[in-house]
């Protein structure tokens, strides 16, 4: 007891508080679980949607499940042919691209009577325009211009009734009364019956506008910036040179989304290759396969 | 100590924020089209060099044109170890890329690289050549085996 008293007393000091920081592992462990709980939240938790439930991820896939039918079903044909076609500049989000195409979103364009929205993509669009307030001067080709009236009509309703836009739907007769008004897309089908397959080809490349980036009868000149190819459209009058026919085919079906830069720190070009594949026909292509082979100039030979 | 645990946290939000946006932006790209995309990493795989030092002079100096030429756009591993082989897709290749604007091959280099690249492929592909040649009718099969004579003639024994 007087021992234990001792040490008691002799202690002199208080000991000092330990002030150990918190060990780093808890914050990293802290952020690597809020890290995946993110994650997992993103993925699996629909944000908060009461509709969606296990084993289904999100309102979109669920919608997927639901049977289709009357205007639903036009709108998810039309969200199809949106995808495939206008998606490619305009974005599944309908915001556009910078530099590149205008949003739908909001856009007067979109929302205005159906008459001028139906000539977009009928009759492209070309130049100087202004949508929301802000200038855009691209050129649009008239992807439209092959698909049915159905198939467009269920695109242009789709855009109207998307993202937020609330317009109404677009009938298959209105997109027909628009063909009519602008000439029903070139010659006709006894004119087209009449002519050489150079000729179709030509209506072709007039039809869905190809000039309009390659230049009249595929001359080139138009320029895009900050592409690789000394910032132009290529020229085509010498494609016969580089492609068999089924090449050349399968490169306008498939286009070339990328363009490689001039400078590879600067911004995309604003001119790519469409996806012709889901809007000119097989034997329109071919006719345009044809017509293009034909441009090639009279009496140059490389000599290989 | 302070210090190097700061610089841990901060390496590890960095990670993290850079894997998220990484995530992002890879979801956002415009992805080529798969098929091609594949075709092309596949040929970029190979080497990026051919062992020129049996060739004859002139096609050793047409090689220095096509590295100095084509590397303009793209890496020479992809023609290098591309599927060509016949001398009509050689040519169709060749004028393929002169002709885009800008490309800096005039027909005279045009046909160097042609030349290189059919007698390369002749040798270094054989067996591909070999089974692209057997796939054509009679006719074409003696049209690019007249067009290969023609470039070893060019070429060997000068």
């Amino acid at each position: 007891m007087r021992d234990e008293l001792d040490r008691c007393q002799k202690t002199e000091t208080d000991p000092p508080a330990s002030r150990a920081p918190v060990p780093v592992w808890i914050f990293v462990l802290t952020l690597v679980l809020l890290f995946l709980g993110a994650v997992y939240f993103d993925t699996y938790g629909a944000w908060f949607n009461k509709q969606v439930y296990a084993p289904y991820e999100s309102a979109e896939e669920l919608a997927l499940y639901q049977p289709k039918s009357g205007a639903a079903a036009i709108l998810a044909h039309g969200q199809a042919v949106y995808e495939n076609v206008c998606g490619l500049c305009h974005g599944s989000d309908g915001l556009g691209k910078t530099g590149q195409a205008p949003p739908l979103v909001g856009s007067e364009w979109v929302l205005k009577d159906v008459a001028s929205l139906a000539h977009v993509p009928l009759a492209g669009l070309n130049g100087p325009i202004q949508v929301k307030g802000q200038d855009w001067n691209l050129a649009m080709a008239p992807m439209g211009a092959g698909l049915s009236d159905a198939d467009l009509a269920a695109v242009l309703s789709y855009i109207r009734t998307s993202w937020g836009n609330q317009s109404s739907a677009v009938s298959a007769d209105e997109i027909k009364a628009v063909r009519a008004a602008l000439g029903g897309n070139g010659p006709s089908a006894a004119e087209l019956a009449k002519m050489t397959p150079v000729e179709r080809g030509h209506a072709v490349f007039q039809k869905y506008g190809c000039f309009q980036c390659h230049g009249q009868d595929g001359k080139g000149g138009v320029s895009n910036f900050n592409a690789k190819t000394a910032e132009q459209v290529p020229s085509l009058i010498y494609v016969a040179d580089g492609y068999t026919k089924d090449e050349l085919i399968a490169f306008i079906s498939r286009g070339e989304r990328n363009i490689p830069r001039k400078n590879p720190a600067g911004p995309e070009p604003p001119h790519f290759m469409p996806k012709w594949g889901p809007v000119i026909s097989a034997n329109e292509l071919s006719d345009l396969a044809d017509f293009l082979f034909s441009l090639k100039p009279k009496g140059e030979n490389l000599g290989f | 100590m302070h210090m190097k645990m700061n610089k841990k946290i901060a390496a590890f939000l960095l990670v993290t924020a850079l894997a998220s946006f990484g995530a992002g932006v890879a979801r956002a790209a415009d992805p080529l089209d798969a098929a091609t995309q594949a075709r092309i990493d596949r040929f970029e795989k190979g080497p990026a060099t051919i062992d020129v030092s049996k060739y004859p002079q002139g096609i050793q100096d047409n090689y220095e044109i096509f590295q100095q030429k084509c590397s303009q756009c793209h890496k020479l591993s992809r023609p290098i170890n591309s599927d060509y082989a016949l001398p009509d897709e050689w040519s169709r290749y060749v004028k393929r890329m002169m002709h885009k604007p800008g490309s800096g091959i005039d027909s005279t280099s045009g046909k160097k690289i042609y030349e290189f690249l059919v007698y390369d492929s002749n040798i270094r592909k054989k067996a591909m050549f070999d089974d692209k040649l057997a796939k054509l009718s009679a006719e074409d099969q003696a049209a690019a085996k007249a067009k290969i004579k023609e470039v070893h003639d060019a070429y060997d024994n000068k």
